[in-house]
């Protein structure tokens, strides 16, 4: 039988004393806890224990005893002996060590069915343990009688690092009876992680008792830290506050039509807005965090929203020099202009012979005298708005101080905007082809003497009579060799449709990033590491022949994508909704084509 | 005992599987292939029967070329597109008279409603191919002349090919789209928008309603059928000639073919058929329910 002791390294060189701890249920372990120190009395330490174990809810119990014995401080042994019969335990250990040398003795003491203490002697073991995640390490042997040899082994841990760190995989609340019981690595962490009241009570504290862990020098506190405590208390009741007030105005019934809140449901700018309202909400609930997960993502929406208006800050602080803004607003209408006469001369070569294409040269002037008109109303709206440019560029860029992701949005919705004659375009032209590929399909089929069918869902044949057949013929006729021009500017117009949808596509992915990327979560893993195990590693302390086996524990901080992938804010993300195959084909047929679909934020 | 060996016992062989018999499973008598039969159905075919039957075909043959050699004089300018219509108002009512001649001993009454209705179907021809006229002259403008020969030729033969030569006055779509897509594509190469109308009220006369007066003229009266159809053949090749004399051999050496080198073909070569029939065919079930009706 193999006996696991985790010992936290604090206690290396403690006085002599009680070990408290924990025996972990279904393993052969024990977690030591906390020293505490002669003098004593018996009935205090229990009623301290107990004290603890209401406070804490771990199943504290007084493990053994240990002795460092200094000089002066002989004869201990017996007395510690007598001590096992003060605390009636099943198992009762006793290390021992001596100033000098490096390793323990541990002696365990059993109690039979019969009361009667059985001694075992301890045995030393040369095998090498490597663990992930508590998969015992297999040596169970049943014991038999008493003559039994236990094997001992000694892993050392470092008590405040295990205290701070979170296990992944996340078990949250009770776990379900049904699955495995948790592992013996996740109870020891859960253990040190919940006696956090055993190690309140340090050297300078005036009560009856002394104990050693690892606060027992004096707890440790910044006062940036309490003052933050302090001040966030009124800080999220404000925003709270303010928070209502701005969910009141925005459920104003004015707000509530129809083409209002269809508007506001295409412009990303008030998606943010809602998004952003969302996680003030939940930075600002009087709770405190319940878990592990709440808290991180807390964490992650607090240092992201930080960044977040810094980086904004930064932008306002370049915007606002220099005459930025003034220079902007001159280049944008000149810009606008160049973009229109661009636009203009496309449509002449298109009408003219395009790359020796065979267009209709009737249906091509129509088409494009058409498309022209459009872009000179578009120039002569951009000439009436120009003196307003630069007060627009002017209080839109203050809204970058609500951080960077709006200025993006904002400069999303103005794409859109400025190219909206692009998307007329687009849609006029892909409609028209529509219109012909659907009629040239349907009359293609009367042309062969068939039908589709549509209770049955195929194609049918079909005797038509002579005045469908001879008008479908003609129309059948005109539609296909109207085809070409029809299908030149479709593809013209995609094309351009198709490049600012792709531009503001990576202006949506940036501001998703900056939104979902787990800052904290990554500065956590880079500054301390231990606070994010996936496991543990153990090191040979000392393996000398006569002493039990002293292991090192050391904790194995998560992976890097790990960490990025477990604790991502869930964002509205944009991604592609059909395949790449259904896309081809969606722009082969002619229809309208909205390529990102923006996901709703699950309500809980 | 083994399969070639002397006939075996007494007891017979009969066809069946379900009785052991001392004979092995693939023995068969004497008997073997007696239920054979050749050439059963086999048809006799004279050859001047034959021969009347295939000048139907050699009579759409020379429709078509005397649709071609009409729209030749139009795009030349030897034909005015008025005189052409005229002269198509006029076939169109003769023809529709003829058609109401011999059709009326067959039905009584609703007269009135059959002619409403033919002249609602004329006037939906007329005003959408008048209306449609100018947009169709400029289809194939940019469209190289080359290509829009080619084009009729493959359309125009699709319809000889699909043609229902059986009962030709219920149209068949392949054939009747086929050869009015064909007549678009020449009609579009006309200098004018009245050229395009007349040219397709032409073919919808030659290619609609000819083979429906054609079908009752064959009902009715079989022997002015047969010589209609060496009529037209004539028209056509004399028309042809007029234009390319080239174009009326090569037009003269298919009719020759069609109509008298290819029933003598399949007369000929009846003799080589050999067709087997027996009792492993795939069993056709005459359907006789006249007695399910007492």
């Amino acid at each position: 039988m193999v006996l696991k002791i985790f010992f936290p390294q604090c206690c290396n060189r403690a006085d002599s004393g009680l070990l408290v701890g924990r025996w972990i249920s279904g393993h052969d372990s024990a977690v030591v806890l906390a020293v505490i120190h002669y003098p004593f009395i018996p009935g205090q330490v229990k009623q301290y224990v107990q004290q603890m174990q209401a406070k804490s809810g771990v199943e504290l119990s007084v493990l053994g005893s240990w002795s460092l014995p200094k000089e002066g401080q002989e004869g201990m042994e017996s007395f510690l002996r007598d001590l096992s019969t003060i605390f009636p335990q099943q198992r009762w250990l006793q290390i021992h060590r001596e100033i000098g040398k490096t390793g323990f003795t541990c002696e365990v003491l059993n109690r039979d069915q019969n009361g009667r203490v059985v001694q075992q002697e301890t045995k030393k073991k040369s095998k090498k343990v490597e663990e992930e995640d508590g998969e015992a390490g297999g040596d169970k042997e049943e014991q038999e009688e008493e003559e039994e040899e236990e094997k001992v082994i000694f892993v050392h841990y470092e008590q405040r690092k295990v205290m701070l760190s979170q296990l992944h995989p996340i078990q949250n609340g009770v776990p379900d009876p049904k699955t495995d019981p948790p592992s013996e690595l996740r109870q020891m962490f859960q253990t040190v992680a919940t006696s956090q009241p055993l190690f309140f009570m340090d050297r300078y504290d005036d009560g009856p008792l002394k104990s050693t862990h690892w606060q027992s020098e004096g707890r440790e506190a910044s006062i940036i830290v309490e003052l933050l405590k302090q001040a966030s208390v009124p800080l999220c009741l404000l925003i709270s506050w303010l928070l209502s007030i701005w969910t009141w105005i925005c459920n104003i019934r004015i707000f509530s039509l129809y083409p209002l809140r269809w508007l506001s449901s295409k412009l990303s700018t008030c998606v943010q807005l809602s998004y952003k309202t969302e996680h003030m909400r939940t930075l600002s609930s009087a709770k405190p965090a319940a878990g592990h997960t709440q808290f991180m993502r807390k964490a992650n929406i607090l240092v992201s929203f930080l960044v977040d208006v810094a980086l904004g800050m930064l932008l306002i602080s370049w915007l606002y020099r220099d005459n930025h803004i003034a220079m902007l607003a001159n280049t944008l209408v000149p810009a606008a202009d160049h973009v229109a006469k661009e636009l203009d001369e496309l449509l002449q070569w298109l009408m003219g012979a395009p790359a020796g294409l065979k267009m209709n040269r009737a249906l091509d002037q129509v088409l494009g005298r058409f498309f022209l008109y459009h872009i000179h109303l578009w120039i002569s709206y951009i000439h009436l708005m120009s003196p307003f440019i630069e007060g627009i560029l002017w209080y839109g860029g203050l809204s970058a101080c609500l951080g960077l992701t709006f200025a993006l949005s904002l400069l999303s919705d103005m794409v859109a905007l400025l190219t909206f004659h692009i998307y007329c375009f687009y849609v006029y032209g892909a409609r028209l082809y529509c219109l012909k590929i659907y009629g040239l399909s349907s009359l293609w089929r009367l042309f062969r003497g068939k039908k589709w069918n549509v209770l049955r869902q195929r194609v049918d044949s079909c005797s038509y009579d002579l005045d469908q057949l001879f008008i479908g013929t003609l129309l059948f006729t005109v539609l296909l060799f109207l085809l070409p021009t029809t299908a030149l500017y479709y593809l013209v117009f995609t094309l351009l449709r198709l490049v600012v949808v792709l531009f503001q596509g990576v202006l949506h992915l940036s501001v998703d990033f900056i939104n979902s990327f787990p800052l904290f979560a990554v500065g956590l893993r880079i500054f301390r590491p231990y606070r994010l195990a996936e496991g543990v590693k153990f090191r040979v302390l000392c393996e000398e022949p006569g002493t039990a086996l002293h292991l090192l524990m050391e904790i194995n901080p998560l992976k890097f994508s790990t960490v990025v992938q477990m604790y991502r804010t869930p964002t509205y993300s944009c991604y592609p909704k059909d395949s790449w195959a259904a896309l081809v084909k969606k722009l082969f047929v002619g229809e309208l084509i909205y390529p990102w679909r923006h996901k709703t934020i699950k309500t809980e | 005992m083994g399969p070639d060996s002397a006939p075996g016992p007494a007891v017979p062989w009969r066809k069946v599987l379900w009785e052991r018999q001392p004979f092995p499973d693939n023995y068969v008598d004497q008997r073997f292939l007696e239920e054979l039969r050749r050439n059963e159905g086999i048809r006799q075919y004279r050859y001047w029967a034959v021969v009347k039957e295939a000048g139907f075909v050699g009579q759409q043959l020379s429709c078509v070329a005397i649709f071609i050699t009409l729209w030749l004089y139009m795009e030349q300018g030897l034909l005015s597109p008025e005189r052409l219509l005229l002269t198509s108002l006029v076939c169109a009512l003769l023809g529709y008279g003829l058609h109401q001649a011999l059709t009326s001993q067959m039905e009584s009454g609703c007269e009135l409603r059959t002619r409403l209705a033919d002249l609602q179907s004329a006037t939906i021809f007329l005003s959408f191919t008048f209306g449609f006229s100018p947009v169709l002259k400029t289809l194939t403008e940019s469209v190289s002349t080359d290509t829009v020969y080619a084009m009729s030729a493959v359309m125009l033969l699709a319809h000889l090919v699909s043609f229902p030569y059986a009962h030709p006055s219920t149209p068949g779509s392949l054939s009747l789209n086929a050869a009015l897509f064909a007549s678009v594509c020449l009609a579009s190469r006309l200098p004018g928008a009245l050229h395009t109308f007349a040219m397709l009220s032409c073919a919808l006369l030659v290619f609609a309603m000819w083979p429906c007066l054609l079908q009752r003229l064959r009902e009715n009266a079989p022997s002015q059928f047969t010589g209609l159809c060496v009529g037209v053949c004539i028209g056509g090749v004399g028309g042809l000639g007029s234009q390319s004399p080239g174009g009326a051999v090569l037009l003269a050496l298919a009719l020759g073919s069609v109509t008298l080198l290819c029933p003598l073909l399949l007369v000929m070569l009846q003799r080589h058929k050999d067709n087997i029939q027996g009792p492993w065919d795939e069993a056709e079930i005459h359907e006789d329910i006249s007695h399910f009706l007492h």
